[in-house]
C-alpha cells in the first residue's frame, strides 16, 4: 500500500508540473486563436482594408498602414539612437570606469529597466515635450523646415518625441547585454593586442567589439522587439493622429503606432468592424514581434553553439 | 560466513560503450570488501548497478543478474533496493539547507511514508556510532554544510546508516579528506562491519590492505582477481594485479 | 588633421563619458521630476480617499491604490504557482525531451509578447464574450505576464543546485517528488522568491493590458468582476487629461508607483547579496 501511494504521489507530481507547462503552452496558443477569431469580421469584410492608408472611424474605413509604419519608424529611429549611446556606455563601463563608478552604473541601468512605461509617458508628456518643442523642434523647423522630413508645424507631440522616449527605454536592454558580452572577451586576445602597444580604445575597437559583434546584434534585435511592443510611453507622446506619413512626412508631426491606436481607441470602440480592425492590428503586431524575437533567439543559439565548439 | 550480495555476469553500458564485462562476484556478509583498480575501470559503475542508480543515467543499460539475500535486485522496487543498500559518495554531500539532525533522518523523513520512529533517538544513536555526536551535540540545528570535510563525510555515513541498510557501498569515501579524518573513517569502517556488509572502492591500495577482509581488482571493466586480502596482496595470481599493486601503473 | 594617439584616446573617452551621461541622465531626471512634482500632492487624504467629484479639487487616489494591490494579488495567485510549476518541470523533468524543448521555446516566446497583446487576448476572451469590463480579465492578462518571469527564475535557481545533492537523495531511496521539492526547490528558494517579487514589481507598472479590461472607476472596488481603478491607469488618464489638479495627482500616483517598484527591486538586490555573504 505504501509503495503504491509513493508511486501515486510521484506520478501525480509529474502530471502536476507537466500539466502546468501545458497550460502555459495553451495560453500561448489561445492568444493567437482568440486574436484571429476576433479579427475575423474585419478580414471577412475586406481582407485588404487593414493595409489601407486612411483610418476614419466615422466612415468605417480602417486602414492601418500609418499605424504600422509608425510602429516600424519609431522603433527603427529609437534603435538607431540607442545603439551609439548604449555602446558608448558599455565601452566606458568595461574599459574605463573605476570600480565604484561601475557599481553605481549597474544600479542605474537596472533601475532604468524597471521604470514602468507609463512613468516614462508622464515624464515625456509633461517634462520632455515642452523642452523638445522649444529647444529642438522649433529651431530646426525654423532653420531647415523646408526639408519635408523636418517641416512644421511642430506640435509638441510627435513621432520624433516618441522615438526619443523609446530610445531611453531600450538603452538599458542593449547596455546590459553588451556589457556582459564585452567583459567576457577572452583575456588572451586582449593581451595579445595590448602587448602590441595598443591603447585601450584600440583594444576595444579591434578585439572586444568584433568578438562580441554577434551578441550585440542579438541584443539590438531584442531591443527592437521591445520597442515595437511598447505602448504607454509612446501613446502618451506621439499624438495619435493619422497625419503621418501621408499628410506630412515630417518627424515632427503627430503620428500613431499600432499600440497607440489600440490603447486609445479600443475601450470606446463599439462598432464590430472597428473592434475587429483593432484586434487585427494587434494580431499583426504579435506576428511582427514574434518574428523579431525569434530571430534574436536564433542568433543567440548560434553564438552559444559557436562558443561551445570554439 | 553467508553470502549477502551476489552478481552473475553483470554487464553495463553507457550508450554503446560497454563499461562492465560479465562481473560475477559474491560478497560475504558482515565483511569489508575492497574494490581496487585504476580510474575509469568501471568500479563506480559497478556499485551503482548494485543500488540501481546506474540505470538513472540516460542511455544506460544493465544486463546480468544481482541478488541480495537471494532476491533479484532488478525485480525489486528500486527505492526499496536503495534503502537496503546505502551509498556514501566521494565528495561529502550533506544537504546544506538542512540541520545536522535533519540530515541524519532525511532518508526517513522524506521517504514519502509516515514514520512513527523516534527521530531524535535515531539521530543520537547514529551520530554516536560514527563518532560525531560529541563533536556536534551542542547545536544539532546547525546547517549540515557548516562542518569540516571529515565531519561532513561522517554525517553522510550517519545519514546512510539511519536507514538501517544491510549493505553499505562507499565510493572512495576518504579520497577528498585529510589523513586524520581518513584514519577516523577507517576506524569507523572496521567497527561497522560487525553489523553490516561494507563494499568500498578505494584508489589507495594501502587503505584496502588496512581495512578490508577481501579485495577485488577491476581492470578495464573486468574482474581480474578476487581473494582474501592477505593472499591478494602477498601472492597475487594475475600478473596485471601484481603490476597494479606494486604501483607500476595506477 | 594629424592627431596623436593620446589625444585621440582622450577625445574618445570624452565622447564615451558623454554617451554614458546621456544614457544615465534620464533616470535622475525622471526620479527628480516625480519627486519634485509628486511630493506636494502627498497627504493622508490623498492616499486614502476617493476622487472628488469632477471639477472640484481635493479627494485622493485611495481606490486606485487598493485596486492595484487587489489585481496584483490575484494575478500573482495565477502567475506565481503556474510559473513555479513550469520552472520545476523545465529544470527537473524536461531533459532533452521534445515536450521539454517545446515548452521552453514557448515560455521564452511568451516573454516577448507585448503586454498590450496579452491584454488584447484577455479582452477578446472575457470582455467581449461577457460584454463586461472586468478585473478578472486584467488578472488573467497580468498573471500570464508573470509566468515566464517566475518560470525562468525558478528554472535557473534549480539548475544551479549541484547534482551531488540529487544523487544523495536518490541513494537514500527518497522519491523524486520529494527530492525535487524538499531538497532542490528548498535550496532554490531564494531565487524563486526574488523572481516572484520582481515579477510582482513588473506587473505593477504594466498599464496597457488594464486599459480595456479593468478599465477605470471612481469608486471603491466592489468586486473583482467589476471595472476597477488602478494606479497605472489613473496616471495615464489623469496625465493626458490636461486638468491641473488631475495632472498633479498623476504625479503623486507616479511617485507611489515608482516607490513601490524601486523598493521591491532594492529589496531583492539586498536579499541576493545577503545570501552570498551568509553562505
Amino acid at each position: 500500500m505504501n509503495k503504491k501511494s509513493i508511486f501515486f504521489k510521484d506520478s501525480a507530481f509529474k502530471y502536476l508540473v507537466g500539466g502546468s507547462s501545458l497550460i502555459v503552452v495553451a495560453f500561448f496558443v489561445m492568444i493567437f486563436v482568440m486574436l484571429a477569431v476576433r479579427s475575423y469580421p474585419s478580414i471577412a469584410n475586406d481582407p485588404l482594408m487593414i493595409f489601407g492608408s486612411t483610418w476614419d472611424v466615422n466612415s468605417g474605413i480602417y486602414g492601418g498602414i500609418p499605424a504600422i509604419l509608425g510602429t516600424l519608424a519609431s522603433s527603427a529611429i529609437a534603435v538607431a539612437l540607442a545603439v551609439p549611446i548604449s555602446l558608448g556606455m558599455s565601452v566606458f563601463f568595461t574599459e574605463y570606469a573605476p570600480r565604484r563608478v561601475r557599481a553605481a552604473l549597474s544600479i542605474v541601468i537596472d533601475m532604468l529597466a524597471t521604470i514602468p512605461s507609463v512613468i516614462f509617458g508622464i515624464w515625456g508628456l509633461w517634462i520632455v515635450a515642452p523642452l523638445v518643442k522649444t529647444y529642438v523642434q522649433d529651431p530646426i523647423v525654423g532653420s531647415i523646415g523646408f526639408i519635408p522630413l523636418f517641416s512644421g508645424p511642430a506640435y509638441g507631440l510627435s513621432l520624433f518625441l516618441a522615438s526619443l522616449v523609446l530610445t531611453f527605454m531600450i538603452v538599458p536592454i542593449i547596455s546590459s547585454l553588451t556589457i556582459s558580452l564585452l567583459s567576457t572577451t577572452p583575456v588572451e586576445l586582449r593581451e595579445a593586442m595590448i602587448s602590441l602597444g595598443a591603447t585601450r580604445w584600440e583594444v576595444v575597437r579591434h578585439v572586444a567589439l568584433p568578438f562580441s559583434k554577434l551578441g550585440i546584434f542579438a541584443s539590438i534585435i531584442l531591443a527592437l522587439g521591445r520597442a515595437l511592443g511598447e505602448t504607454m510611453a509612446v501613446t502618451m507622446v506621439i499624438g495619435n493622429s493619422f497625419v503621418w506619413p501621408f499628410s506630412s512626412i515630417s518627424l515632427f508631426s503627430p503620428a500613431s503606432t499600432i499600440t497607440s491606436k489600440i490603447a486609445s481607441e479600443l475601450y470606446e470602440a463599439v462598432d464590430v468592424l472597428h473592434v475587429s480592425s483593432l484586434v487585427e492590428l494587434g494580431l499583426i503586431l504579435l506576428v511582427i514581434t514574434l518574428l523579431v524575437n525569434s530571430s534574436a533567439r536564433l542568433v543567440i543559439t548560434r553564438i552559444s553553439r559557436r562558443n561551445a565548439s570554439g | 560466513m553467508a553470502t549477502k550480495l551476489v552478481t552473475e555476469r553483470l554487464s553495463a553500458w553507457f550508450g554503446k560503450k560497454q563499461v562492465l564485462k560479465d562481473i560475477s562476484i559474491a560478497f560475504e556478509e558482515r565483511q569489508v570488501t575492497a574494490l581496487v583498480g585504476p580510474s575509469g575501470c568501471g568500479k563506480s559503475t559497478f556499485i551503482r548497478c548494485l543500488n540501481r542508480m546506474h540505470e538513472l543515467n540516460p542511455g544506460a543499460r544493465v544486463e546480468g543478474k544481482a541478488f541480495l539475500d537471494g532476491i533479484d535486485i532488478y525485480g525489486m522496487d528500486p527505492m526499496d533496493v536503495r534503502r537496503k543498500i546505502g551509498m556514501v559518495f566521494q565528495k561529502p554531500n550533506p544537504f546544506p539547507n538542512m540541520s545536522i539532525s535533519d540530515n541524519v533522518v532525511a532518508g526517513i523523513k522524506l521517504s514519502g511514508e509516515k514514520s512513527k520512529a523516534d527521530l531524535d533517538a535515531i539521530v543520537e544513536r547514529t551520530l554516536k556510532s560514527v563518532g560525531l555526536y560529541d563533536e556536534v551535540k551542542d547545536d544539532l540545528r546547525r546547517s549540515g554544510a557548516s562542518l569540516s570535510g571529515g565531519q561532513q563525510q561522517r554525517l553522510c555515513i550517519a545519514r546512510a546508516l539511519a536507514m538501517e541498510p544491510e549493505v553499505i557501498l562507499m565510493d572512495e569515501p576518504t579520497s577528498a579528506l585529510d589523513p586524520a579524518s581518513t584514519s577516523r573513517i577507517e576506524d569507523l569502517i572496521r567497527k561497522l562491519k560487525s553489523e553490516i556488509t561494507v563494499i568500498i572502492i578505494t584508489h589507495n591500495v594501502g587503505q584496502a590492505a588496512r581495512i578490508s577482509d577481501k579485495t577485488a581488482f577491476l581492470y578495464l571493466g573486468e574482474l581480474i582477481e578476487y581473494n582474501d586480502t592477505k593472499e591478494f596482496f602477498e601472492s597475487p595470481k594475475s600478473p596485471i594485479t601484481e603490476r597494479y599493486i606494486t604501483g607500476r601503473f595506477g | 588633421m594629424i592627431v596623436s594617439r593620446r589625444t585621440k584616446e582622450k577625445l574618445i573617452i570624452a565622447a564615451l563619458v558623454a554617451l554614458t551621461g546621456a544614457a544615465v541622465a534620464p533616470l535622475f531626471w525622471i526620479i527628480g521630476s516625480i519627486v519634485w512634482n509628486g511630493i506636494s500632492v502627498m497627504s493622508l487624504e490623498f492616499l486614502t480617499s476617493l476622487p472628488a467629484p469632477f471639477g472640484s479639487s481635493g479627494g485622493g487616489i485611495g481606490n486606485a491604490i487598493l485596486g492595484t494591490l487587489i489585481i496584483n494579488l490575484f494575478a500573482s495567485g495565477l502567475g506565481i504557482p503556474l510559473g513555479i510549476l513550469t520552472g520545476i518541470y523545465l529544470a527537473e523533468y524536461a531533459h532533452d525531451s521534445r515536450m521539454g524543448s517545446t515548452v521552453r521555446t514557448i515560455v521564452e516566446s511568451l516573454s516577448g509578447v507585448p503586454s498590450l497583446v496579452i491584454g488584447l487576448f484577455a479582452f477578446t476572451l472575457i470582455v467581449l464574450s461577457f460584454r463586461h469590463y472586468t478585473g478578472v480579465a486584467a488578472t488573467l492578462a497580468l498573471g500570464i505576464m508573470m509566468i515566464p518571469l517566475v518560470a525562468k527564475a525558478t528554472e535557473e535557481s534549480m539548475r544551479v543546485v549541484s547534482d551531488d545533492l540529487r544523487e544523495a537523495g536518490m541513494a537514500l531511496g527518497i522519491p523524486k517528488y520529494n527530492i525535487t521539492t524538499r531538497i532542490v526547490l528548498s535550496m532554490a528558494k531564494g531565487g524563486v522568491i526574488s523572481g516572484s517579487l520582481l515579477a510582482f514589481a513588473r506587473i505593477s507598472g504594466e498599464t496597457a493590458p488594464l486599459l480595456f479590461t479593468a478599465l477605470f472607476s471612481f469608486y471603491w472596488p466592489t468586486g473583482i468582476d467589476q471595472p476597477m481603478a488602478t494606479l497605472q491607469v489613473l496616471i495615464y488618464n489623469y496625465a493626458i487629461s490636461g486638468f491641473a489638479d488631475w495632472v498633479a495627482k498623476a504625479w503623486g500616483a507616479s511617485l507611489l508607483l515608482v516607490l513601490l517598484v524601486i523598493t521591491i527591486n532594492v529589496a531583492v538586490r539586498y536579499l541576493g547579496r545577503k545570501k552570498y555573504e551568509g553562505a
